[in-house]
């Protein structure tokens, strides 16, 4: 029995003392035994991160591509002042006809929208389309419009009409959008007058 | 002492030749930004309506009465905007040109100092109006001063003279027989019948377009139709 307890004691402490490490934490979940050693998994890391990113990395959408390409992709992201209540702004082109385009309140509708004109001021904002080629570059894109109403008119002069003017202070480009299918005011003191009925006097030449 | 008494009533009952003004106005060029891109573009020579007030003025000028003078009003801001986009001083050519033709330009900025520098009472320092003549843009129911300047095809509501505007002329600032021009587009349509009824003088305009493009007086537009009218 003396003899006993050191065999004893020979054959276990090794045991105890070369006893495997315990599993981490973040490794007992994946296994379920956790006495069993945490095998690191080198194949997973030395994956190329092509598999992974597949999903990450889309390949650009045809709109994206479009928007891209338009002539208004060159118009700036954001311009002069843009903090403070804005307007939502949609630039339309109505042949013959003043003005820059319709604009209305965040929670407004089109059809509760004004029809604007731009005044174009040397120390101001400049207008978006400015930065384009053309003026009509920019047709149905939609805006954030920071500024104000001016208190004066701008006078419309085929359809006889006062259009109301926007100071602009600073823009922020949204993007194309679909066309408003609306008219802007027309044709609202041009019809005759009692004075116009009186008719001229030609001269003969 | 007969004698003197004599010429001293002679000369009392004398009349008096009364001075008169006329008036020559010119609008504003467009610029050439907004322009640009339009088909039918507007004002290609900045000067359109300036040679055409000069070389009137050097026409009347044959004609005028010692008594009479010429007063050339020119809208200054058109220029103004105009010569900051060509980096020119336009009003110092404006300037030189009606120094050469004996007139010297007097600006306004806005409608109501039109109406101000309008405002006579046929006293010595306001003598009345015996001709007036406008060279500038319009349509049958307005003169507009700074079309497609500020706002693009457009003007502003204080640069303009709607007819509805008219009632601010005065009839009794012109002379009975005065005659009034606007070379303007459009201008027989409507505007004219309007100056008849409420300033009271008759005013001659064009039926259709006028055309500035050969330089001098402008003339109607040809293949329109167009005449004059008042």
């Amino acid at each position: 029995m003396g003899l006993l307890t050191p065999l004893a004691l020979f054959l276990l402490l090794p045991c105890l003392c070369f006893a495997p490490p315990l599993p981490l934490r973040s490794s007992s979940a994946s296994s379920t035994n956790p006495a069993t050693p945490a095998v690191p998994e080198p194949i997973a890391q030395e994956k190329p991160p092509a598999e992974d990113s597949e999903e990450e990395v889309r390949p650009p959408i045809t709109e994206k591509v479009m928007r891209a390409t338009l002539p208004a992709a060159h118009t700036p992201a954001t311009y002069g002042v843009t903090d403070g209540p804005y307007f939502i702004a949609q630039r339309t082109i109505v042949e013959d006809y003043c003005g820059w385009g319709w604009v209305r309140k965040e929670n407004e509708t089109w059809r509760q929208a004004t029809w604007i004109a731009m005044e174009g001021t040397p120390n101001g904002c400049p207008i978006p389309h400015t930065f384009l080629p053309k003026p009509e570059d920019d047709k149905d894109q939609q805006y954030r419009f920071y500024g104000h109403f001016a208190p004066y008119r701008a006078y419309e002069p085929q359809a006889d009409m006062w259009v109301d003017v926007f100071i602009l202070k600073g823009f922020m480009s949204m993007g194309p959008a679909q066309s408003i299918r609306r008219d802007p005011p027309a044709h609202g003191s041009s019809r005759p007058n009692r004075f116009a009925e009186r008719g001229a006097n030609m001269l003969k030449p | 002492m007969r004698i003197w008494l004599s010429l001293t009533l002679l000369a009392l009952t004398q009349p008096i030749a009364q001075a008169h003004d006329i008036i020559l106005i010119s609008g504003g060029p467009a610029l050439r930004s907004f322009e640009k891109y339009r088909t039918a573009s507007h004002d290609k020579y900045w000067g359109n309506f300036i040679d055409s007030a000069v070389l009137r003025a050097k026409e009347l000028q044959t004609t005028l009465p010692p008594t009479d003078k010429i007063v050339w009003l020119v809208f200054r801001p058109s220029y103004q905007r105009r010569g900051q986009e060509e980096k020119e001083d336009y009003f110092k050519i404006l300037e030189e040109r009606g120094f050469k033709a004996g007139i010297s330009p007097i600006y306004f900025d806005n409608k109501d100092q039109l109406f101000t520098l309008l405002r006579r009472d046929g006293s010595k320092e306001k003598p009345k109006i015996s001709r007036l003549e406008y060279f500038g843009h319009s349509n049958k129911k307005c003169w507009m001063f700074d079309y497609s300047n500020r706002v693009d095809g457009g003007a502003l509501e204080p640069l303009v003279v709607h007819v509805d505007d008219l009632d601010q002329i005065s009839g009794k600032s012109f002379t009975s027989d005065a005659e009034c021009i606007s070379y303007g587009c459009h201008s027989g349509e409507e505007f004219s019948q309007r100056w008849r009824m409420i300033v009271g003088r008759p005013m001659v305009g064009a039926v259709g377009k006028t055309d500035y493009s050969d330089g001098g007086i402008p003339k109607l537009s040809t293949g329109k139709g167009g005449t004059w009218a008042y």
